[in-house]
Parts: structure tokens; C-alpha cells; sequence
């Protein structure tokens, strides 16, 4: 534990001497510069709070009495066949690498959205860290004035644990953007998000931060102990991140009216739009959630008249980001995870609505690291059991660790001294480039 | 409340007349202790120090100097109440040139109602670490009230954790939240009960056998079997967990179909007489002779609580692979808290009292390990305090009291703020990490925004009064939040720039913006 200790104090100690060198936009220049090492990729999740249904998007199954009145469509990719509400994403599908044969076991939100977002069991002893943090912290680069990991809008009150870093700590908490109102911008009305107490701190600024600045460096000189060595660098990021330029990251309203409707004027929409920005400035890790307020997805009732105007949300935002991020040339260095807590039933219900369903589900994988154009595994004729290649929701975790150029076997030190691998997972190979 | 249990236990544990003190005594309830408790304190706390201290030399080890008034002041404050001294206080404490002040003042404190209220506190987060969810608030305020109680009628520590493990009924008047915040499972009541009061890490054996661990699986299940006739609660509905025995229950080796009965952790099975319930011998047996693990666990969490790491590292883990820093001091103390009856708050008194806790923060720092505890370590204030010290210092709660505990808990914007400021759930359940987004909060959010903007802020408005200079105002916002005059350097700073505001208490403001988010200020 000793040993453990000193460790993590000297960490700090040397974040609290690296900061300040070099400011944010300029790390992408620098780390085009040196030809990335490291061959890490960033990494978007989208989640789908409440539990999309797969025969409704990803694994349709047309003609069969689960599918309703919904058929599939063809796409950019010969064989391969989505549900018939995702047009634009249709285009994308050379891109895309749908995995059909996820299997799980939990089936309520609060278990389920743990065990997906930190690939373990809940109720064990360990406060797991969700993938937010353990992905954030893997990518991380010390040089950034960002937060290294985003979450924007996520549906924490399911399950504060399943939204939190565990016993990685604070530190690693990935900063949550929410919606902050509606904006009225050229003529329009936006969702307005933003990360919660970015603005301000502008009247009598240089003071005030000079003030505590010195304030800390009397208190920490005298006494380098680990807390306050953290307290000082929590501050110097936050202060860095009030003043930097990379903070206009989170300022839509620059963006031009025709890009801001092309990802659509949802939350969701401008939340992917906001990803691509921060992407820009070299964010590893960022999360778009779609549905968190209502558990949107969680379609009980009236089922196919809800999945109608979700899948054109999704389907525009998505699709404008695989579009932007290609135009830039970053969508070889993002992987992409669609996933959220589970499917729903193939069985329609007497509401016309699905309930929860974990045997067997969907999730797509996108972008870099992945083989796209191919879907992996495959559910019975009805979609109710998976009879090909199934995964768990580790395996899913893994495999985007892997495509981020990650080792998922890769272990964190629990407190207690216990190492703990990122997933326990294996990757899938068909899908890895 | 639960006399009955206690009786019961009172007349089976210790075999001596000790025992039987278990109802409140009105003598031990007074403004201070007993002058032989305080003697016995004291002498405590001198063997304590001559062991720290002949470490010290035989490792040659630099030791810090003496904090001054202002850093013991704050610290024994927020330590044994969880609030910062009243101007007032702090400056007739500075002024006072009596050496025996700080003894004086540690018994003061240890019997003022703020003391058992803050206890409460403290241990309500111990057992229930995680941040609260809203629905369970009223339980918060019902545990800790009940927590209150107990530490005010100084009842022995042995028979609060007994009076735990036994108790029944709603959140709103007794500790359910503990059982709801579990979910009144065997296993999660069995992994925390073990750590808690014993310092035994033996959930590691729920699954399976480890070739290293001490605990096999069979122990873990057996120990869990005395929370198996529990009544569960509802699905979603947490808020209205109502604790009660049932007649059936049992656990299972996991993967088979073999029952596992209660076994005590010393390893002799629970007697099967049908007298009482699972709970009720589990609660016997913590509190017998036959438990040598709940007083050292306790001892080793007081000692946690004012120096702010174990002399077992992490305080909650005990046996042969985490030996103790000092083993004749942990040894001596738990001889002492049991001879004292498991008084808790002489045990606090007694660390409070020795010359190791009034060593400052400052000094040799990166060649002295923790563990010689030559120096104090401070910690990160848990969100609860902070909010509480700066609600306190804006003068919104001006005269904190123990009946306190219902506001405080049931602030709407406490709450909010607890659940910002702690995002993560370590595993010293006091202990707190700070982000940036924890930051932004402090240094932008509501909350601080209002106490330094003059509009609001009733420091500001009280030092504002016409007849003080703006060095007397300067001096109060020290004062009231650092425990503390400027020094040089900060006066002129400071003076300088309100000098040249144009508006003098803004700047004021800016000062006391500055200090509240200091690590000065939010550490401990």
C-alpha cells in the first residue's frame, strides 16, 4: 500500500509539473507531428438510454410476425441489410459493423446500464469504474486543457454507480455536459448544453486567480502531501480549461446554421455535433446519449410510432458525424460503440410496445479499428435467441478497447492493492482491422 | 430505544459490573469529564506519545513542529464537531496564553452536543459511504438522529453496533437506512459488518476460496447465514424498507444446494436452541469476550478519524498481511478502551489530547513515510462538512447546534452539492478525490458566487459596518475561515487590491472567494 501510495504521489506530483506548457490546440499539431506512437484512437459512445430494440434497427427481421409492419432495407454494402427507418446510415454501412449476437443477463435498467457501461456484475465488491473512466484515463494525454472524458446528457439517475469512475476516483470522472435550456440562434431554437460552470469567473478574473493561486502554492510548498497536491492540480486544470481556447470546443453557436441542423436540433443531434468539435481538440474519449430524460428507448407501449421519430433523430445525427469526421479525415482515428442496456422483446406485446429483452440483442461498432461493412453473429428467424457467435457485453467492451488500440487486459490497482483488468472480456477478431 | 437487547447482551457480555452501565449516566453528561477520566485520558495519551516518540529517534526520523493555535484550533474543531470556530472563540483562543488550553479545550469540545451529533455524521458516512439518493434522505436524518442519541448518552460502542445488528423498524427513527442502503442482503451486510466493526476484509472469499486469504468462502457464508432471516426490500422502493426478522431464510454455498449455517468468524458455530434471533446472537457475540476484533477495529478507526490514516492502512482491513504501523500502540489503546467500558468519546479525547495530534501539517514531508506519523496529514474535507463550514463562514448558520441535524441533511441544496462534489466512491469511506468539474462547481456554481458577492453575503455585510477599516475586515475574513490572522504578504496583497477597487467590498468578496477555494481551506 505504501509502495502504491508513493506511486500515485509522484504522478501527481509530475501532472502538477507538466501542466501549463502547452496549451490544447496545440496538442494535435504536436501529436501529428510525432506520428502517434501509440496508434490510439478516440473513441465515441453513443448510448441508448432505456434499451433500443434490435429487430427495429439493426437486425431486422422482415416478413416475420416480431417485425410488426416494419421492413429492411438494402445498403452501401451488397448483403448486408438494415431496418428500413435508418436511410442515411444505410450509406454508412461500409462503416459500419453491426454485432447481432450480444446475449446478456441482466434485464432491469439499473442492474443492466451497470453491467453494460462497466462490463462486470453489479452488487460486487468493487466500485467499478464505468467506460467512460477506464477508456478516458487509458487515452488520456497529459497535454490537453480538456477533460479527457465527456458524457453529455447521460441518464445518471438509472444508476449513479453505473456513470461513475469507481475507485479510480474523482480525478477520473468524465465531465458531464447537460442540457443548460433552449437558445434561440438565427431565428432558431437550439438545445442548449454546456458544461456546468464554464462560464464566468470573468469579472476581476486576474485577481481572483492570482489570489488562489498563491494562496495554494503557500499551502502546498509547506506540505506536499497527495490531497493537496490534487486539490492544486484539479484547480490548475479547471482554471487552464476557463481560459484555454480549446474551451470554445463547447461554444455550438460558432458552428454555421446549416452544419448545426444537419446533425438535427435534438439534443442528441447537437450533442453529436459537440463531440465532433471536441474530437477536433483532441478529447480521447466522448459519449452522446440519446432518450436520457424519458428513457426513451424503454418502448413498452406504442412501440413502432416511437422508434419512427428515434431512428430519424438517430439516423440524422449519427450519420451527419460519420460524414463530418470523414471530411476531416478523423473518422480512421475515432472507433464508434451504439449500445445501450439491453434489447427488447421480438414478441410484440398486447400495447404494441417491446419490454426488456437481454438474450439476445444488438450493438454496431463504426470507424477506425473496425473491419465495417459486415454484421457479426445472428439471431433465430424471430429474433428471440442468438444461434450464431454470441457475446457478452465484456466481449463488446473489449473488442472496443482493442479497435482504440488498447489492451483490454490491462489492469488499474483497486485501493486495496487488487489488480483489476480493464474488461475480462476476449475481442472479437472478425471485426478488428 | 432497544433496552431489552441491551440487557440482554449487558448481562451476557463481560461478566463484570461494567457491563451494566449501559443506560445513560447523567454524571458522564456534563459540561466535562470526570477528573479522573481526564486523568486517565492523559496518561493515555502520554504512553501513546513516548511510543511514537522512541520510533521517531530509533529511525532517526525529522518530526514536524508543533502547530500553532490557529492550525490546532481549526483542526480540533472540524475533527470533533465538523464546524470552524466562532470568531469570537478563535480570537479569545489565540489571545489565551495558558499552556493547558488545548487539553482544556479538547474536553470541551468532546462534551458538547455538537460533538455526538458530528460523530453521527461521521459514522453514517462510514456505514453508508455512497452519495444519498434523494428518496433516502429522510432515512439519513433518521439514522443519524438515532446515531445522536447514542453518542450523547456516551451508551458503549460495543452495544451501539450491537443495538445495530438488532435493530428494527423504518428508516425515519433508527438506522433502516444501513440495512436499505445494503439491500438488506446477507452477503452486502456480512462484507460491511466485517469491515466496519471487525476490520476483517473477508468479502473477497464470497465467491470463491483464495489460496491466499485467510477467510475461506465457507467462513464468508457462515458469518453472511446471521443476516438470512431478513425481510427484503421491495423492488424500487428503498425509501419505505421497514427492518424485520423473519422465521426463514438461509444462504447457500454459492453453485450448490448446501445450506451454510451461522458461524461466528472466532469459528465456533452459533448455538441452535431457538433462543433469538440470527441477528440477536450475532449481536452477542460482537460484543463478548470472544470478539477480539471489534475494539482494535475501533481503536484503529478513532485513530483514523483524528490522525486521518490507520495505524492499520486502510483502517478497515486487518490480519497477519497488513500489520499494524505501531502493534504496542494499537494493543495499549484497545486494553484501554475496553477497561474504559468502550467509551468512544474519552477514546477520542484521549488521541485528541496526545502531543502527536497537535503536530503541524507543515515540516519534512517527502522523506518521512506516513505511517511514522511525524507530521499531520491533512485530508479533503468530505462534502457534507465543506458545504456545512461554508454555509457556516457566510453566516447563514451562524450558532450550529446538535438539533441541527434535520436542517442540515434536509437542505435541498446540500444535497445537490454533495452529489456534485462526490463523484466517486472510494473505499476509505472518508476519504474524497476533487476533479475539475468539482472545481468549476466552487469556483463558479451558485453556492459561492452567493457568500462572496456583497449583495448576499452576510460576512461581507457584517464586517462591513462603517466602524471597522478594511484591515479589521480582512482580519474577520481570516479569521473566520482560516482560524487565522494574514500574514504580511497576504495583507498587502490583499490591502493593495482593495485599495485600489472601486468597489472595496467586492473586492472583499474576491478575497474571500479566493480562501474558499483554497486547499487551505477545503483540506483538513
Amino acid at each position: 500500500m505504501v509502495r502504491l501510495e508513493r506511486r500515485r504521489f509522484l504522478r501527481a506530483v509530475l501532472a502538477g509539473g507538466t501542466v501549463g506548457s502547452c496549451a490544447g490546440w496545440f496538442a494535435p499539431l504536436v501529436r501529428a507531428l510525432q506520428g502517434h506512437p501509440a496508434r490510439r484512437r478516440r473513441c465515441v459512445v453513443l448510448w441508448m438510454a432505456g434499451g433500443p430494440s434490435h429487430l427495429d434497427t439493426f437486425d431486422p427481421k422482415p416478413g416475420h410476425a416480431n417485425a410488426g409492419d416494419l421492413g429492411d432495407r438494402p445498403t452501401s454494402v451488397a448483403g448486408l441489410r438494415i431496418g428500413e427507418l435508418l436511410p442515411r446510415l444505410a450509406q454508412w454501412a461500409h462503416r459500419l459493423a453491426p454485432v447481432r449476437s450480444l446475449s446478456t443477463r441482466e434485464g432491469d435498467h439499473t442492474r443492466a446500464t451497470y453491467a453494460v457501461r462497466t462490463g462486470r456484475r453489479p452488487g460486487g465488491p468493487i466500485a467499478d469504474p464505468d467506460l467512460a473512466a477506464l477508456l478516458g484515463k487509458e487515452l488520456a494525454s497529459q497535454s490537453s486543457d480538456l477533460p479527457h472524458s465527456v458524457s453529455i446528457d447521460p441518464p445518471v439517475f438509472i444508476n449513479p454507480a453505473a456513470f461513475s469512475p469507481g475507485f479510480l476516483g474523482a480525478s477520473h470522472a468524465s465531465a458531464v455536459v447537460g442540457v443548460l435550456g433552449e437558445a434561440e440562434e438565427g431565428g432558431q431554437s437550439f438545445p442548449r448544453l454546456g458544461l456546468d460552470y464554464l462560464e464566468g469567473l470573468t469579472q476581476r478574473r486576474t485577481w481572483r486567480k492570482e489570489w488562489l493561486q498563491w494562496l495554494e502554492s503557500q499551502y502546498v510548498e509547506s506540505r506536499k502531501s497527495e490531497n493537496a497536491l490534487a486539490h492544486q492540480v484539479a484547480y490548475q486544470r479547471a482554471l487552464r480549461l476557463l481560459e484555454s481556447p480549446a474551451a470554445k470546443a463547447f461554444s455550438l453557436e460558432q458552428e454555421p446554421d446549416q452544419v448545426r441542423e444537419r446533425y438535427g436540433k435534438s439534443v442528441f443531434g447537437q450533442g453529436c455535433l459537440l463531440a465532433r468539435r471536441l474530437l477536433e481538440q483532441d478529447v480521447p474519449f466522448v459519449e452522446v446519449c440519446l432518450g436520457s430524460r424519458e428513457l426513451s428507448w424503454d418502448t413498452h407501449n406504442d412501440n413502432f410510432s416511437r422508434l419512427r421519430k428515434l431512428c430519424e433523430e438517430l439516423d440524422t445525427a449519427w450519420s451527419a458525424l460519420l460524414q463530418e469526421l470523414d471530411e476531416r479525415g478523423l473518422l480512421e482515428e475515432t472507433t464508434l460503440l451504439w449500445i445501450g442496456e439491453f434489447g427488447r422483446t421480438p414478441a410484440i406485446n398486447q400495447n404494441a410496445g417491446r419490454d426488456h429483452y437481454p438474450d439476445a440483442w444488438s450493438c454496431v461498432f463504426a470507424g477506425g479499428g473496425i473491419r465495417g461493412g459486415q454484421a457479426f453473429g445472428k439471431t433465430s428467424a424471430g429474433g428471440e435467441e442468438v444461434v450464431e457467435g454470441k457475446v457478452s457485453q465484456a466481449d463488446v467492451l473489449a473488442t472496443l478497447a482493442a479497435a482504440l488500440g488498447v489492451d483490454p487486459a490491462r489492469e488499474n490497482i483497486t485501493p486495496l492493492g487488487r489488480p483489476v483488468k480493464l474488461f475480462d472480456g476476449t475481442p472479437i477478431r472478425d471485426l478488428l482491422t | 430505544m432497544r433496552y431489552r437487547t441491551l440487557q440482554v447482551i449487558g448481562a451476557l457480555v463481560w461478566g463484570s459490573l461494567v457491563a451494566v452501565v449501559v443506560l445513560p449516566v447523567e454524571a458522564q453528561s456534563g459540561p466535562s469529564s470526570s477528573a479522573a477520566d481526564r486523568e486517565r485520558a492523559w496518561a493515555m495519551a502520554e504512553r501513546v506519545d513516548q511510543a511514537l516518540r522512541s520510533r521517531w529517534q530509533a529511525a532517526g526520523i525529522d518530526v514536524a513542529p508543533v502547530a500553532d493555535d490557529s492550525e490546532f484550533l481549526r483542526r480540533v474543531y472540524l475533527d470533533l464537531t465538523g464546524s470552524l470556530p466562532p470568531v469570537t472563540v478563535t480570537r479569545r483562543f489565540l489571545a489565551d496564553p495558558r499552556p493547558g488550553k488545548r487539553r482544556e479545550l479538547v474536553d470541551k469540545l468532546v462534551h458538547s452536543p455538537r460533538f455526538a451529533a458530528h460523530m453521527a455524521a461521521v459514522w453514517r458516512r462510514i456505514l453508508v459511504p455512497r452519495s444519498l439518493e434523494p428518496d433516502q434522505v429522510p432515512n439519513a436524518v433518521g439514522f443519524e438522529r438515532w446515531l445522536e442519541q447514542q453518542f450523547a448518552a456516551r451508551a458503549r460502542f460495543d452495544h451501539i453496533v450491537a443495538d445495530l445488528l438488532t435493530a428494527e423498524g423504518d428508516g425515519t427513527r433508527g438506522p433502516a437506512l444501513y440495512y436499505a442502503s445494503l439491500e438488506a442482503k446477507p452477503e452486502k451486510l456480512a462484507a460491511s459488518t466485517a469491515a466496519n466493526f471487525l476490520g476483517l476484509q473477508i468479502q473477497c472469499a464470497e465467491c470463491h476460496d483464495h489460496p491466499f486469504d485467510h477467510w475461506k468462502q465457507r467462513d464468508f457464508w457462515g458469518y453472511a447465514a446471521f443476516f438470512a432471516q431478513l425481510q427484503r426490500p421491495a423492488d424500487n422502493l428503498p425509501g419505505n424498507f421497514v427492518v424485520a426478522d423473519t422465521d426463514s431464510g438461509e444462504v447457500y454455498l454459492p453453485g450448490t444446494d448446501e445450506v451454510v449455517p451461522p458461524r461466528f468468524l472466532s469459528g465456533e458455530l452459533a448455538p441452535n436452541d431457538g433462543y433469538g434471533t440470527r441477528r440477536a446472537r450475532l449481536a452477542i457475540w460482537m460484543a463478548s469476550r470472544d470478539n477480539p476484533y471489534l475494539p482494535r477495529a475501533a481503536v484503529n478507526w478513532a485513530w483514523f478519524l483524528l490522525f486521518n490514516r490507520g495505524l492499520v492502512h486502510p483502517a478497515d482491513d486487518h490480519g497477519a498481511h497488513n500489520p499494524p504501523s505501531h502493534p504496542e500502540v494499537l494493543d495499549e489503546l484497545t486494553e484501554f478502551f475496553i477497561a474504559s467500558g468502550f467509551d468512544w468519546s474519552l477514546l477520542i479525547q484521549t488521541l485528541a489530547s496526545t502531543n502527536a495530534y497537535q503536530l503541524s501539517g507543515k515540516g519534512p514531508t517527502d522523506t518521512v513515510p506516513p505511517e511514522a506519523f511525524a507530521r499531520h496529514l491533512p485530508r479533503t474535507l468530505d462534502a457534507e462538512t465543506l458545504f456545512d463550514i461554508i454555509l457556516q463562514v457566510a453566516g447563514q448558520n451562524a450558532s450550529p447546534s446538535a438539533s441541527g441535524i434535520n436542517a442540515r441533511i434536509l437542505d435541498a441544496n446540500r444535497i445537490q452539492f454533495v452529489l456534485r462534489m462526490q463523484a466517486a466512491n472510494s473505499r476509505e469511506p472518508t476519504r474524497y478525490e476533487r476533479g475539475v468539474p468539482q472545481a468549476l462547481l466552487l469556483m463558479n456554481g451558485p453556492l459561492i458566487d452567493q457568500l462572496t458577492s456583497p449583495q448576499s453575503s452576510r460576512l461581507l455585510q457584517a464586517v462591513g459596518a462603517p466602524f471597522f477599516s478594511d484591515e479589521q475586515r480582512l482580519e474577520a475574513v481570516f479569521l473566520a475561515t482560516l482560524c487565522r490572522f494574514p500574514t504580511e504578504t497576504e495583507r498587502r496583497m490583499c490591502m493593495n487590491y482593495i485599495d485600489q477597487a472601486a468597489d472595496r467590498s467586492s473586492a472583499l468578496g474576491d478575497v474571500l472567494w479566493g480562501i474558499l477555494n483554497s486547499a487551505e481551506f477545503c483540506l483538513n
